[in-house]
């Protein structure tokens, strides 16, 4: 399943690249579909939500289609065409890299705030993700078109910053209670929270370097929020993967 | 944008780069020392500086104050950084030295099943005493069922085989069957006269093991015994190496809180579950994995924690209806 809504995603790519949008949006739909139908079916198979390990959490990454919307239609931001792009991207690990074994879930995850701390820092990222795209245009000095009725890359990248920056803050905050409950105590300097705060504070650098400067400096602002990002990758896979930073989030490889 | 302003803001935004060099730095020494690293003098330094540059740009951007919003976010973030340092082991002292208040930060009890206890142990060894007592009625330990019996050939062929007793499994036909004969929560071996026997010792004790029979194609059948403290253990004739696997799914101390001769208070607690008393928390932190006979919890004061608390729920508040709600309201009204 993950396999086949990776290649719905990348033809509806290249459909939209080659000016078929109808096409590519209905290809864009059903890829959407397979990993939802894709994540249902995991649900069920390990029988609690599944946001246990990065295999999940890549799963659930997939499911883009309902922002690309959102942000389309109610906040005048492009890149519909890159979000298919994204989700085959983000698809790509769970399909070919992670372990899908299922796992119980250890006694530390059997709590309430397991789903919405982990939910709203998987839309925070992938909402984070788009808005790297826009940064990436912004330097790219590429912009709209004037008849697609869209915001310009730099504005496009405050506003969608704007949207998943409480989220962010919500993730590190859940998660901040949640190790209170578990571990006995709500900040452990534990590598995943030291890099999921580092990650919070790019952003929060952007918004005040902004605040500052405006629209003066589009590239910095840009650059604030590829580096936030870059943060965000490190703080989801390098922590999670790389024997420099063991911890208590462990269990999330 | 006066001096004055942009001064705050250009201090605003080094500290916080500051602080973010700082997180990368901590997650590269690891928790513990990053734990000590954070509360050496020149950090303590950049937090009273952090807090300080907060309070001064509440001063200095009236707008800071008179948007209800940024109100929120800026203090939320005074309310997380003072609570955190009153929490603190420093906090802690100073407490002590200006108000005579001596509360333990952070420790650990053992405690057998069936008794009470109001020591303390420091992280730094020395015992401290609650002023109540905790007693431990009983710990019990839960685990998802099926369990599993693993078996790896040293070709590599390995079969996940749920312990359900008198089924039996094929491992193909080369190498026979296997039957799950009894599953024993504390196995041991008694002598009496030159008889051997195996029992499920119920004095306490924790030694979980499986009895397995093969049949090989030609009938002949053996029986093992496997582990759960020690996997992968095999003999140099056997085809198999095999472990035993019980995934835990619930640790759980049943704790009763004693003062003055009376019960004050009564709870089983989990991970994620702690007991909440007297100024302190009491979390599940580990077992005696030997016999299962006492539990050791980490007892937490709660000083500063609902300063900690108001900060994130300002935090969180400011930041939703600075970035979404008032643009949804501003939407709606037009």
């Amino acid at each position: 399943m993950i396999y086949t809504a990776i290649a719905a995603y990348l033809c509806a790519f290249v459909t939209s690249l080659l000016r078929r949008p109808k096409t590519g949006h209905i290809l864009y739909l059903l890829g959407f579909a397979i990993a939802v139908f894709a994540f249902g079916y995991r649900w069920y198979h390990v029988r609690h939500v599944p946001l246990q390990n990065l295999f999940e959490v890549f799963l659930c990454l997939g499911m883009i289609y309902p922002v690309s919307v959102f942000f389309r239609h109610f906040l005048r931001v492009g890149g519909y065409s890159a979000d298919m792009l994204i989700g085959a991207i983000v698809l790509f690990p769970a399909g070919f890299v992670f372990n899908a074994e299922p796992q119980r879930l250890p006694p530390a995850l059997q709590s309430w705030l397991f789903t919405p701390h982990i939910a709203v820092y998987i839309l925070s990222y992938i909402i984070m993700a788009k808005a790297t795209f826009q940064a990436i245009l912004q330097l790219a000095d590429k912009g709209p078109n004037a008849n697609e009725n869209l915001l310009p890359p730099e504005p496009a990248t405050y506003r969608i910053i704007c949207t998943g920056f409480p989220l962010l803050t919500l993730g590190l905050v859940l998660g901040s209670y949640w190790g209170k409950l578990a571990w006995g105590d709500y900040w452990g300097w534990d590598p995943k929270e030291l890099w999921s705060l580092a990650s919070w504070l790019v952003y929060v650098g952007y918004f005040h370097f902004r605040y500052m400067f405006g629209k003066k400096y589009p590239q910095i602002n840009s650059l604030w929020a590829i580096a936030g990002m870059a943060a965000i990758i490190i703080t989801l896979l390098w922590v999670n993967l790389s024997r420099l930073f063991p911890g208590l989030h462990s269990y999330a490889t | 944008m006066n001096k004055l302003r942009r001064a705050v803001m250009w201090v605003a935004l080094a500290l916080i780069i500051l602080l973010l060099f700082l997180s990368i730095y901590g997650a590269f020494i690891g928790a513990e020392r990053a734990k000590s690293f954070i509360s050496r003098l020149p950090l303590v330094v950049y937090w009273s500086a952090f807090l300080l540059l907060l309070i001064t740009a509440l001063a200095v951007f009236r707008r800071l104050v008179s948007v209800p919003r940024l109100l929120l976010i800026h203090s939320g973030c005074i309310f997380i950084l003072a609570g955190s340092m009153w929490a603190s082991e420093a906090g802690h002292k100073f407490q002590k030295k200006l108000f005579g208040i001596d509360k333990i930060t952070t420790g650990q009890m053992r405690i057998h099943e069936g008794h009470s206890d109001n020591r303390v142990i420091l992280d730094n060894k020395q015992i401290k005493e609650l002023p109540f007592f905790v007693e431990l009625k009983d710990f019990q330990i839960e685990y998802y069922k099926p369990a599993y019996l693993q078996i790896q050939t040293p070709d590599g062929q390995g079969w996940k085989i749920p312990v359900e007793s008198d089924t039996e499994f094929s491992l193909g036909p080369e190498l026979g069957t296997v039957k799950i004969l009894r599953a024993f929560e504390n196995f041991k071996i008694t002598i009496e006269g030159e008889n051997r026997k195996i029992i499920d010792d119920p004095q306490p004790g924790f030694n979980p093991a499986l009895e397995v029979q093969f049949t090989s194609p030609e009938g002949e059948t053996a029986t093992k015994y496997v582990f759960e403290r020690f996997p992968g253990h095999s003999y140099s004739q056997d085809k198999f190496q095999m472990s035993y696997r019980r995934v835990i799914s619930d640790y759980i101390s049943r704790l009763r809180i004693i003062k003055d001769n009376k019960v004050a208070a009564e709870k089983d607690i989990e991970v994620n579950h702690p007991l909440i008393f007297g100024g302190y928390h009491f979390y599940q932190h580990s077992y005696d994995a030997e016999a299962g006979q006492y539990t050791v919890l980490m007892v937490v004061s709660d000083t500063g924690l609902t300063v900690v608390y108001a900060g994130y729920w300002m935090l969180c508040i400011g930041v939703i209806w600075h970035l979404w709600l008032r643009h949804i309201v501003s939407k709606i009204k037009k």
